[in-house]
């Protein structure tokens, strides 16, 4: 198998999902099965082959490098209770 | 009017009889608002706003057989959960966003209003619009309205969009919004004898819709008949300074283009679509609309895209992995759910444990699989590669259209599963479900499912219709000439008031 016991932890951890012990076997498993099924890419010729994109994008379609002025911050802080006048609070990150 | 035939109507129908004063806005409304009352069995309304509903029902009697009247006046549609509409509940199916109230409006949903049309509520679907079935949504699956013939047994809508193909179809409202990042509109179309159609990607506007995989997202409409499609389209679509990937290209009046008839069409039909079953009542319905297409005067020319095999291994590379990225906002920091925290915990545990509470099996396996893909020291071997082979599916495609105008292919392997039948112990049981429709994603085109009749169990079949890019007028086109000869009616029996 691909991916390892160990693995699934490390991805878990870059993902910042958090998996106990006792469901890491039937992570594991289901990952395995998705690696395996996407491992027939490997079967194919890609030599000189660029990767894809919708086409060239024209800078006269971009839009104007310009300040917006958003001026709802109350509505935005309305849909969370950890709030600390307009700024939103999390645990403390500096010792 | 009896109130059972009036949400029969759909789209088109409910336009004539409100421009002829026959009926009201407000009549319309409050008929779809008892049928959704009546409803609760099929769990595809998660969202009520009946209150605005019956507001903008009066606003619109106000304007119909006025100048300021708009496209859509008057008519009542559901909004799958994946839009953001300001000021109602938006969780796109999951506890990760646990009661969001967005601030704004997506801008698919807002030229809908601008075009007067009623909201009656939000739909429901798969979690961020991850499965086939709708079976990963936090609010339960929804139930096809349609049932095999002679048994009880609840069958899936499909997914993700089964909330608005299973409220189509059971006459819940006129038509609704669906997204499709690799079949998401087509498959529950398919399932429920409904038209759904997936347009160019850059046709319609993304922002406010909550992203899966951003280059394969796309927003477009379920209806009950062809003409609908090309009326709800039509509002829909436009280009957004908002987002910008949506294309500067005019929209066309697609309903005018309907009737027109489609002699010297080149159909294309690729060996690789066929169905593991030849002598099924599926396949019956594919050739009998070859024949129909034929008999108008179209050209069926066999055509090969030899890299279709490669195609879901290829998606299931690149949409976890824009998944991955897209889907690590939601850190509980500024909206949604937060997970409770011991007193030690740091800002880590915060996002670990309120990410793992929130999402649910599959919404993080798809995290975790895309990750993987996008990692150091694996990102060539799957995420660089799987977007080159997904140039030479592109490849395919604009040799093909070289030799033929559309191509005509089934919507899906089966028609309606039995809920809780497929992916519980392989994932990818699951996936394989997605094996007709993914390709169109990958390529960008536009694509319509088309209800054909029924199969030996009595369920509905759908054909999908790929076109190149901008063909949208022609899709429809053919479409509403296969619909005329075909006559499909979408009537399931009422079990569920």
């Amino acid at each position: 198998m691909e991916i390892d016991t160990e693995t699934v932890f490390k991805i878990a951890r870059l993902s910042r999902i958090r998996i106990d012990e006792d469901e890491s076997d039937d992570i594991q498993k289901d990952l395995n099965r998705i690696v395996e099924f996407v491992k027939k890419l490997g079967e194919i010729d890609i030599d000189g082959i660029d990767e894809f994109n919708f086409g060239k994008t024209n800078i006269e379609d971009m839009r104007k490098d310009s300040v917006t002025i958003y001026n709802n911050t109350n509505e935005i802080l309305k849909n969370t209770r950890n709030k600390n006048q307009d700024f939103f609070t999390v645990p403390k990150i500096v010792e | 009017m009896n109130e059972v035939k009036l949400t029969q109507l759909g789209i088109k129908d409910s336009r004539d009889l409100l421009n002829k004063k026959e009926i009201s806005a407000t009549e319309l409304t409050k008929a779809y608002i008892q049928n959704i009352e009546e409803s609760s069995k099929l769990n595809a309304f998660i969202e009520k706003t009946f209150d605005k509903a019956l507001m903008q029902a009066s606003k619109a009697d106000k304007v119909i057989g006025t100048d300021s009247q708009k496209s859509l006046c008057g008519i009542p549609l559901g909004i799958k959960d994946l839009f953001c509409c300001k000021n109602v509940k938006t969780q796109a199916a999951s506890d990760i966003l646990e009661n969001f109230i967005p601030p704004y409006e997506s801008t698919v949903t807002q030229k809908l209003w601008n075009e007067q049309a009623i909201m009656l509520g939000k739909l429901n679907m798969d979690e961020f619009a991850m499965g086939s079935s709708n079976e990963t949504s936090t609010y339960g699956p929804v139930i096809n309205p349609w049932k095999s013939t002679g048994s009880h047994d609840p069958l899936t809508p499909g997914g993700s969009s089964g909330g608005s193909s299973a409220a189509v179809a059971a006459n819940l409202c006129t038509g609704a919004t669906g997204t499709d990042t690799g079949g998401s509109i087509r498959q529950p179309a398919s399932f429920t004898g409904t038209v759904g159609l997936k347009p160019t990607y850059g046709r319609c506007s993304r922002w406010g819709i909550i992203a899966f995989a951003s280059s394969f997202d796309q927003a477009g409409p379920i209806t009950k008949n062809v003409t609908d499609s090309a009326i709800m389209l039509k509002a829909m679509s436009g280009f957004d300074p908002l987002d910008s990937t949506s294309a500067k290209i005019d929209v066309p009046d697609y309903e005018q283009e309907l009737a027109k008839d489609i002699k010297g069409l080149r159909v294309g039909l690729a060996k690789e679509y066929s169905l593991q079953n030849g002598d099924s009542e599926a396949n019956r319905k594919l050739e009998e609309a070859i024949k129909i297409l034929k008999n108008m005067g179209a050209e069926i020319v066999e055509v090969s895209l030899p890299h279709t095999e490669f195609a879901l291994p290829t998606y299931y590379v690149l949409a976890p992995a824009e998944a991955s990225s897209n889907l690590a906002r939601y850190d509980g920091v500024r909206y949604g759910h937060r997970a409770k925290l011991d007193t030690n915990d740091s800002i880590l545990e915060l996002y670990e444990k309120t990410r793992s509470e929130g999402f649910g099996t599959e919404v993080k396996r798809r995290i975790l699989i895309g990750t993987y893909v996008l990692s150091s020291g694996y990102y060539d071997a799957y995420y660089k590669r799987a977007q080159k082979v997904r140039s030479l599916i592109k490849n395919d495609f604009d040799e093909v259209f070289k030799k033929v105008d559309i191509i005509l292919t089934p919507t899906t392997p089966t028609s309606a599963f039995p809920l809780g039948s497929k992916g519980t112990q392989d994932p990818v049981e699951m996936y394989m479900n997605d094996i007709f429709t993914v390709p169109a994603n990958l390529a960008g085109l536009p694509a319509l499912s088309l209800p054909v009749g029924l199969d030996e169990l009595g369920l509905p079949l759908g054909v999908q219709l790929i076109g190149n890019n901008w063909q949208e007028p022609l899709l429809l086109n053919t479409a509403f000439n296969l619909e005329n000869t075909l006559g499909f009616e979408n009537n399931p029996k009422k079990w569920w008031a």
